[in-house]
């Protein structure tokens, strides 16, 4: 029973997932199946806050971990679940035959990233990493327009098999190592001098660099941003992006003990993240598709964490769990507004959001929050974020790297001006307001009060943060 | 209730309420504003007066934890630096409520940006942590871009970006060097106190330094990284070039002071040289560009950047530890202030006739003093005190910096001296073309909209400062001296 505890979380997640299914197969309406979903949403909320303290391994010892870092990680994951499903009211640009899974395969892939950040174990882990994976690869195909679908979905999921399979790859290294496929087995600290292990590390990291959208796995993000359906963007930009920063810290973990000291790993994940960022920045500077802009953008926030993480220290850990959620909240604020506007639009130019403040006055500031966030501006989490995250590598006196990051963050600003000049300055070329409804109003209000909190009070979330780095370290 | 959080609560709240009130309220919107104001005056007055000299040193610290697992924590305090400056921000706070008093377009999203500027400011002026230290001062150049494209004139999306662009690549250089001062120092605190009494290796302060100058330096019209100002405070709405020249430039130079400094004297006296010869060429070269615009805004925008350099000068001059530092000192930190009101007042005029005319070319008037005499007279003034004229506050801390530069570089001296003369005649030709020529049929319906009544009031709170100053230095001398005395101790 204690276990079942333990595991309540996933247990309410696959539940509801197959009463989802039942839900699909009867042809139930969308609002229904919605409200069930919005349900679920909040019971796996309880459940994790229920769970956040407890410690323990719900099955056979040493292959799935229920700890505060990985409750911490799911409670966001739910969170995000839950806002998610709330943004995707009346989905017009998801095929209509398929508006009843949209729903179905967001909770079985939350529960996959739910047992992903708790797996101990490769086999674990990959079974996991599969199962996060699946269902979005099929959602996004689900586009209204079947061109536009195939097209986001061949990108994302040829990508994403061939990340899956070099992690694979990494792990039959991982495992020649240490005959052994248990985390306890590999990150002993001695055995951690080995060369072939920071290669096998280094090829694992392939599969979630992918869902961060991290150099060198970052091609699918610009095209999939741009044509999957909008609520399916705002998933894997929001939630699975979490899920992604997590597993990472839980990996890098392992190779704490040398990863520092021995160098190549830590020049490798440096120049991913240097590359990354600017890469992403530059780019973003082109583009007048503004989801296609926020994938160029998420490469670029995804080398902002790496520079956290590269350092291979506690604080790095903490500073990246805390823009994980932070993140999340940011990038959530914009595609909410995304879904919001572009409800029947299949694509979002810069120039959809012109004068936006005379059609959805709160909409339009939403988005400036979320767009604040993203620059880097106080009083929003992306201020005190950078703030940490610059910081982990100034701790290693990584000065000249945090310099590239900051001038980094002042070019990246070019592009987000143009799009709050946008809003708020250029005249609406459509005249059609936008009223969203009160539980949209309501999420919005949510995630504005999260951006602006973590930015002007961090000190619980980042206690939170590191007493989850602490439990990944001990 | 600590009296600095309520000065630093006073606008916050205003900000709320701002943002709870309907759109159409705009009278109410106005009056919040000048009240919150007004407030914010009366408490910095009081601080001011409260502040005891004899003492010296920071007072009015208020400590709380923030993020106390790194060692953040809301440190605030005051030396005689910052009591003066949070008295700059309130003076041209009120008088900004004031001179946008008709302001018809968005008037709450246009006061609420404007709050949330000074909010930057007044945190900027109080933070003894270098956290919030430069989360104000982000908070502070935030709201500039919304102001200058929406409310702004002329080419405002270009001077907007340019702006924003320029100041941000300042923070890039400041993330970095503060950081760095953290994790040198190993103290796990950003305290500023607490940093101050850590001794940086020497080598460190070298390297260091030039990234925190340069990094606030462009907040402050360094040369050549004032690019920005100009266009900026042309194309800003009047109140938003008041603040804007008048204090924001400030919170750069104050950013040297309180974190370059303090922390890293010895960088700060290396690189002095260097930076004394940047400041040299910025006092001339704004004077001279002066000279040749044929815009009333950019004549205002340029001499804001040769008077910067005065300010940045004595800074420079400070920390070389010649007999004359403190002189020095005490004449940059009377220029920030001087030159904060006397912009103000500057851009605060030069905006009425702006409004009324829809013209800001020289050339177009001549004798609009006849046409417009009380709104003339009130631009003379600040032109006069810009020109250094005895009797008015700039006229001290011009005479400080400038002896202590004749003092320690007597070449650079001679040179910032004929500066002066460059600023007079840009100024007098400012006023020979448009105010006292053959007066120019076209404004002749200008005569009956000339300041009256309630637009007479935030310039003439302006006027009145500078002259009390001018007439009675002491009062502010006395002030910055107890402080400049005991900062000055480390060199």
């Amino acid at each position: 029973m204690e276990n079942a505890i333990l595991f309540a979380p996933e247990i309410i997640c696959l539940i509801m997932g197959l009463v989802l299914f039942f839900a699909a197969v009867l042809g139930w309406s969308y609002t229904t199946t919605r409200g069930i979903a919005i349900a679920s949403g909040i019971a796996m909320i309880a459940a994790c806050l229920w769970t956040l303290s407890l410690e323990g391994e719900p099955f056979f010892p040493g292959i799935y971990a229920v700890d505060f870092f990985s409750q911490l990680i799911k409670t966001a994951l739910a969170v995000g679940f839950l806002f998610v499903v709330i943004a995707s009211a009346s989905p017009l640009t998801v095929d209509r035959n398929g508006w009843l899974e949209v729903p179905l395969f967001f909770i079985f892939s939350t529960l996959g990233m739910m047992m992903m950040v708790s797996a101990t174990e490769l086999l674990t882990l990959y079974v996991a990493m599969e199962l996060a994976a699946y269902p979005v690869y099929i959602v996004v195909a689900l586009h209204r327009n079947a061109d536009i679908g195939g097209e986001s979905a061949a990108k994302y999921m040829v990508q994403g098999m061939v990340a899956s399979a070099i992690s694979l790859y990494g792990m039959s290294f991982l495992f020649g190592t240490f005959g052994s496929t248990y985390f306890s087995a590999i990150s002993i600290p001695h055995a951690a001098a080995q060369p072939i292990f920071y290669l096998g590390l280094l090829l694992t990291l392939a599969g979630f660099f992918f869902k961060l959208g991290a150099f060198p796995f970052h091609f699918w993000a610009p095209d999939t941003y741009q044509t999957a359906p909008h609520p399916v963007i705002t998933f894997i930009a929001t939630v699975s992006k979490i899920a992604a920063i997590g597993i990472l810290c839980r990996l890098l973990s392992l190779a704490m003990p040398g990863g520092w000291e021995s160098g190549h790993a830590q020049t490798a994940l440096m120049w991913a993240s240097v590359i990354a960022m600017t890469l992403g920045n530059l780019a973003a500077l082109a583009q007048k598709d503004l989801k296609r802009l926020l994938g160029y953008s998420t490469v670029a926030h995804a080398g902002y964490v790496l520079l956290a993480l590269q350092t291979f220290a506690e604080w790095g850990l903490t500073a990246a769990l805390f823009y994980a959620i932070g993140y999340f909240a940011m990038s959530f604020a914009c595609f909410l507004v995304i879904c919001e506007i572009g409800r029947s639009e299949d694509r979002i130019t810069i120039d959809s959001v012109s004068g936006l403040y005379k059609r959805a006055p709160f909409l339009s500031f939403t988005l400036l929050i979320g767009l604040f966030g993203l620059i880097g501006l106080p009083p929003t989490v992306g201020f005190v974020g950078k703030w940490f995250l610059f910081s982990a590598a100034l701790q290693r006196g990584q000065f000249y790297l945090v310099l590239v990051a900051a001038i980094n963050a002042a070019v990246a600003l070019y592009y987000y001006l143009l799009i709050i000049r946008q809003l708020y300055w250029v005249e609406p070329t459509t005249q059609n307001t936008v009223k969203p409804t009160p539980l949209i109003a309501i999420t919005a209000m949510a995630t504005i009060i999260l951006v602006v909190a973590m930015g002007t009070l961090p000190g619980p979330f980042w206690d939170m943060a590191a007493r989850a780095a602490r439990a990944l370290i001990s | 209730m600590p009296l600095l959080s309520s000065i630093l609560l006073i606008p916050v709240i205003t900000l709320i309420v701002l943002l709870l009130m309907p759109q159409k309220a705009v009278r109410g919107i106005r009056l919040i504003c000048a009240l919150s104001g007004l407030l914010t005056c009366v408490l910095s007055l009081q601080l001011w007066t409260g502040y005891d000299p004899t003492t010296g040193g920071i007072q009015f610290e208020e400590i709380i934890p923030w993020v106390s697992a790194i060692g953040i924590s809301y440190h605030l305090g005051v030396d005689a630096f910052g009591v003066i400056l949070v008295m700059l921000n309130s003076i041209v706070y009120f008088t900004g409520v004031l001179t946008m008093w008709d302001l018809n377009e968005r008037v709450k999203e246009y006061f609420a940006f404007m709050v949330l500027l000074v909010i930057g400011v007044f945190g900027v002026f109080m933070s003894l942590d270098l956290f919030f230290f430069f989360f104000f001062y982000e908070i502070a150049v935030v709201p500039m871009y919304p102001l200058i494209l929406i409310w702004g004139s002329g080419n405002r999306a270009y001077a907007g970006m340019k702006l924003m662009l320029f100041l941000l690549a300042g923070s890039a250089l400041l993330f970095p060097g503060l950081l760095a001062i953290y994790h040198h120092a190993g103290l796990n605190t950003f305290d500023l106190i607490a940093l101050s009494a850590h001794t940086f290796d020497p080598q460190f302060q070298i390297f260091v330094y030039p990234f925190i100058y340069v990094g606030f330096g462009v907040l402050a019209g360094l040369f050549p990284f004032h690019g920005w100002s100009p266009t900026g405070h042309v194309a800003a709405p009047s109140a938003v070039s008041m603040l804007h020249a008048g204090v924001l430039m400030k919170l750069g130079a104050y950013g040297i002071l309180t974190v370059g400094i303090r922390l890293l004297p010895e960088g700060a006296a290396y690189w002095a040289p260097t930076f004394v010869v940047l400041a040299v060429i910025g006092i001339i070269y704004g004077a001279y560009v002066a000279m040749r615009q044929t815009d009333f805004k950019f004549v205002i925008g340029f001499s804001s950047v040769s008077h910067m350099g005065i300010v940045l000068l004595g800074l420079n001059l400070a920390v070389l530890g010649s007999v004359v530092a403190t002189d020095a000192l005490n004449g940059a930190v009377f220029q920030m202030f001087a030159h904060g009101i006397m912009t103000a007042l500057f851009f605060s005029t030069a905006g009425y006739i702006y409004d009324k005319s829809h013209s800001k070319t020289i050339t177009d008037f001549g004798g609009l003093g006849k046409q417009m005499p009380r709104a003339v007279s009130i631009f003379i003034v600040a032109g006069l005190c810009g020109a250094g004229l005895p009797g008015l506050a700039s006229f001290w801390a011009e005479l400080l910096v400038f002896l202590a530069a004749l003092k320690t570089y007597p070449i650079a001296g001679v040179i910032v001296i004929l500066g002066l003369v460059l600023t007079a005649v840009y100024i007098l030709r400012v006023f020979n073309l448009a105010f006292f020529g053959a007066p120019n049929p076209k404004w002749e319906n200008l005569k009956a909209q000339d300041m009256s009544g309630l637009h007479l009031i935030p310039r003439a709170i302006l006027i009145a400062v500078l002259v009390i100053f001018g007439f009675v230095p002491r009062l502010m001398l006395d002030l910055i001296n107890s402080t400049t005395i005991a900062f000055l101790g480390n060199f």
